[in-house]
């Protein structure tokens, strides 16, 4: 029943979400492949509401879009690593949900494979949203008066599934396709004066000199800065013996080091992070993470899968004398030795690849989330 | 420590305290008393003063997953010493969820206490008039952030017949920039105030205290919910986190409820009060962080300044101090210090120039400090923030009762809350039986009226 008439939405709709982004949708295409996804717009509406609403979890103050705040480009700025339901700490940076809709994998360590499967991993993890079970998910929204109306335009009848709410979750992530940024305009619609010059020197360095694109890879077509693959770049690694001082910043300008006892003496115990070789305990996948696309990146700091780099500068600094060295270091991975220009212009390049159609973006989303919540 | 510091001493405890209690009470009913307080850190807009000995210390307490119910609780310890149950829980009322209890504050006539959830943004209204030995449940407002925005109700502030409340965090994104709320004593919703972002502003909300006589109103500021909810050292250790403190305080027309001025005042200012000498104009607070002791004070051209002028501890050692609270002469300020678990006196006589004059381990963590209006009595709780207390032996849950005789604090009587399976003592807020009867006599007339 419930493909039956998923089906049937399928067939009324256009088959790509991006219809979604409104009247510039097709210039935040530019850039992008196709994306193969048969979702309506209904199914897209009601995906972001869901997305949007805090009600979805535990305890009624966690959403999806808590963690991937749509004015944060859809990632979370304060943040290093997320925390979620009760305050619990997740080990990793929530990553981007824009362009997710392109991954062939999904996580840090490319644990789940589709975004229908990866939406229950975050409403069913005690750390994150909370919800013991699926049935009292569905249960939930079900009970909740804002929703038939939007369930039976969405798929034909009022009936929530668990099903339905990964559909719609998936849809509306799909359709979060951010491209059209200024390098999209001079590299695949040929505007020549849509980049400046340093960005355009940049691009040198990014497929030149520094190799960025061996791993961060694009197309003649379009590009997406992704191999879609697993890498270690020594990300996460904690130095060789052990800190004693742990420097903290209290106030602007003001810093202080405080002994590890100390801090210890506040924290939960640590919680160790294997990246893929938790997916594949294959050794050499140990600290190797998702090549992450680099769209939007300007908007999405901190970087890395622990949030521990704050600028885009320190992230080049770091490739720049060839990551941390540790026994599975990628063999791409060599110190560079870019000049300040270089790095300077590597900076501004990425901070051309921000889609032209974010700020729309959030703003359907925050409308959405404003919808008035009859309870 | 001079005794006509602490008038109260020459109060014999016992029998006539309560006795005492109530003349002030009926008194204030019929006349009520501008700009003072008791347990001298509530809102002067409060009427009902307890002058004598307080019969009880309400403890609102964060329930903890797998300790009883889980849930939090308004617990009820009867502190009179003429009392059978002298340091006994009298009373638990459990609210049925976890949320993260925290604040609390009276309404103006004293007859309702409201108590905040920092995680779940839930205020609920207790009656403590009807029978203050058992608290009851009257109202629970739980949809606020959908209808303000805001998350995480801190400070309760007592306007005329009025609640003011202020927030730490929003729904947007958890981080610090928020608001406060203006209710009926009732708890209906009249609207809310956006915390200033512009000339600059940081947006961040924490502690209300208000001058009426120079109509100054003066809030502070602290973190959103990604931070107070947060693991403590999993946060010292996050340098995004670490950035998102608040760094100012804003004076506002308390009137207009304009803002007017936003002070600088880094690394967190927190719980802020106005001396309660009638002759003072000036207030102080403490910036957790960076362990200063700042004064608001005006300058000689009538403009409002704030200027850290003293330090608490060693700074660099981040001692943490968390609540203070003043004497009612204002001579005087209790400073909680979190990390070292240290109760601080620091005298007050010239604000430019406090000095701390005494020092005692009183935990292993350390938060809350009351104290009764005549100074004797100083109590303390343990708890900060669920996730910033400290771990394994170290976290400590109590209720501390002292005598202070301007010289030592010495024990009284103390309240184990996890060997009562209770969970984590936090704010506290003083009962006394003369409440009700303070009210028979209005009540009376009213009823004739009707
Ligand atoms: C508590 C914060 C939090 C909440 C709530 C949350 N996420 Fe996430 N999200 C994260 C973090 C952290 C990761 C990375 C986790 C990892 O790699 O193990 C992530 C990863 C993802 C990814 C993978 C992106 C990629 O490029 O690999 C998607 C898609 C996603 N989340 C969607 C959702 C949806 C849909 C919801 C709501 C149902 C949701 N998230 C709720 C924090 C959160
Ligand atoms: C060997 C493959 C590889 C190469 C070469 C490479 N990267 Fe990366 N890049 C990755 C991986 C894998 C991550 C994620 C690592 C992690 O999360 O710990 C990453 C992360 C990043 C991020 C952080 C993105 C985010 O959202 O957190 C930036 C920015 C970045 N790379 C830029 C560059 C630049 C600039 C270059 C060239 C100087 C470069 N990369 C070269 C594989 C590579």
């Amino acid at each position: 029943m419930h493909a039956a008439s998923l089906a049937a939405a399928g067939v009324l709709m256009l088959s790509c979400a991006v219809a979604a982004a409104g009247p510039r949708g097709d210039t935040a295409r530019l850039g992008l492949p196709e994306i193969s996804a048969a979702a309506s717009r209904a199914q897209v509406d009601l995906g972001r509401r869901l997305f949007m609403d805090r009600r979805l979890s535990r305890n009624g103050t966690m959403s999806c879009g808590m963690c991937h705040v749509p004015e944060q480009g859809f990632a979370q700025n304060e943040l290093a690593t997320s925390i979620g339901v009760e305050g619990r700490s997740l080990r990793r940076n929530a990553p981007s949900v824009l362009n997710s809709g392109f991954n062939q994998s999904y996580f840090h360590d490319g644990r789940a494979r589709t975004l229908e499967e990866q939406a229950w991993g975050p409403l069913l993890a005690p750390d994150e949203m909370g919800n013991a079970d699926r049935a009292t998910v569905v249960g939930r929204v079900a009970a909740l008066q804002d929703y038939p109306d939007a369930f039976r335009h969405a798929f034909g009848d009022a009936a929530v599934s668990e099903q339905r709410i990964g559909v719609a979750l998936a849809a509306y992530q799909r359709s979060l396709v951010a491209g059209g940024s200024r390098f999209d305009r001079w590299y695949y619609g040929q505007e020549e004066a849509a980049m400046s010059a340093e960005e355009k020197r940049g691009f040198v360095v990014f497929r030149g000199k520094a190799q960025c694109n061996a791993c961060h890879e694009l197309g003649r077509t379009h590009a997406l800065f992704t191999d879609e693959a697993f890498h270690n770049l020594g990300v996460g690694i904690p130095a060789a013996g052990p800190e004693q001082w742990l420097e903290v910043r209290l106030a602007p300008g003001v810093t202080t080091r405080i002994p590890h006892a100390l801090v210890r003496s506040v924290s939960e115990p640590p919680r160790k992070d294997e990246g893929r070789f938790e997916v594949t305990g294959r050794p050499q996948d140990r600290a190797a993470y998702r090549t992450p696309t680099l769209r939007n990146v300007e908007l999405t700091a901190p970087y890395m899968h622990d949030g521990s780099f704050a600028t885009l500068r320190e992230v080049v600094d770091f490739y720049d004398r060839g990551g941390n060295p540790n026994d599975n270091l990628d063999r791409l991975i060599l110190p560079l030795y870019l000049s300040e220009q270089d790095k300077q212009d590597l900076v501004a390049f990425m901070r051309a690849l921000t889609g032209a159609n974010v700020d729309e973006l959030a703003r359907q989303a925050r409308a959405a989330a404003a919808q008035p919540a009859t309870r | 420590m001079s005794p006509a510091r602490f008038p109260g001493r020459r109060m014999r405890r016992g029998l006539l305290a309560p006795l005492a209690a109530i003349g002030i009470a009926v008194c204030a009913v019929l006349a009520p008393l501008a700009a003072s307080a008791d347990e001298t850190c509530n809102s002067p807009y409060m009427r009902n003063l307890i002058r004598g000995q307080e019969d009880y210390v309400y403890v609102w307490t964060l329930g903890v997953e797998g300790m009883g119910d889980g849930s939090d609780k308004l617990v009820t310890v009867d502190v009179n010493p003429s009392s059978k149950q002298y340091g006994k829980v009298a009373h638990v009322l459990s609210v049925g969820t976890r949320g993260e209890a925290h604040h609390m504050g009276f309404t103006d006539d004293r007859r309702h206490l409201w108590a905040g959830g920092l995680d779940d943004s839930r205020v609920y209204i207790f009656d403590v008039y009807s029978d203050p030995s058992r608290p009851k449940l009257v109202r629970t407002l739980s949809d606020l952030p959908q209808r303000t925005g805001l998350v995480g109700p801190h400070t309760f502030y007592a306007m005329p017949g009025r609640m003011l409340v202020q927030f730490l965090s929003n729904s947007k994104d958890h981080g610090g920039v928020t608001g406060m709320a203006m209710f009926t004593n009732k708890g209906e919703l009249i609207r809310t105030y956006g915390m200033p972002t512009g000339s600059g502003g940081d947006g961040y909300g924490y502690d209300i205290g208000i001058n009426p006589k120079k109509n100054v109103m003066l809030t502070s500021s602290f973190s959103g919910w990604n931070n107070y909810m947060m693991d403590f050292g999993k946060m010292l250790q996050d340098q995004e986190a670490m950035k998102r403190f608040g760094r100012t305080m804003v004076l506002w027309d308390a009137k207009s409820m304009k803002s007017e001025k936003v002070l600088d005042v880094p690394g967190a200012p927190l719980e802020i009060r106005w001396s309660l000498n009638q002759e003072d104009n000036w207030a102080v607070t403490a910036s957790a962080l960076t362990s200063q002791l700042w004064l608001i004070k005006q300058d000689g051209n009538g403009q409002w300044q704030a200027k850290a002028v003293a330090a608490i501890g060693d700074p660099a050692q981040v001692p943490l101090p968390v609540d203070i609270s003043i004497t009612a002469d204002g001579k005087g300020l209790w400073v909680n210090t979190f990390m070292d678990g240290k109760t601080r006196f620091i005298d007050l006589t010239d604000p430019e120039h406090p000095r701390q004059t005494y020092e005692k381990v009183t935990g292993k963590q350390v938060n809350m400090v009351s104290q009764s209006w005549d100074g004797t009595r100083v109590y303390i709780t343990s708890s900060l923030l669920a996730n910033w207390d400290k771990k394994g032996e170290n976290d400590e849950q109590m209720l501390r009762a002292f005598a202070w005789d301007g010289k030592d604090l010495q024990p009284l009587f103390e309240v184990d809350f996890y060997a009562q399976n209770l969970g984590r003592a936090h704010h506290m807020k003083f009962g006394s039986n003369a409440i009700k009867a303070a009210y028979e006599p209005l009540d009376a007339t009213l009823a004739q009226n009707r």
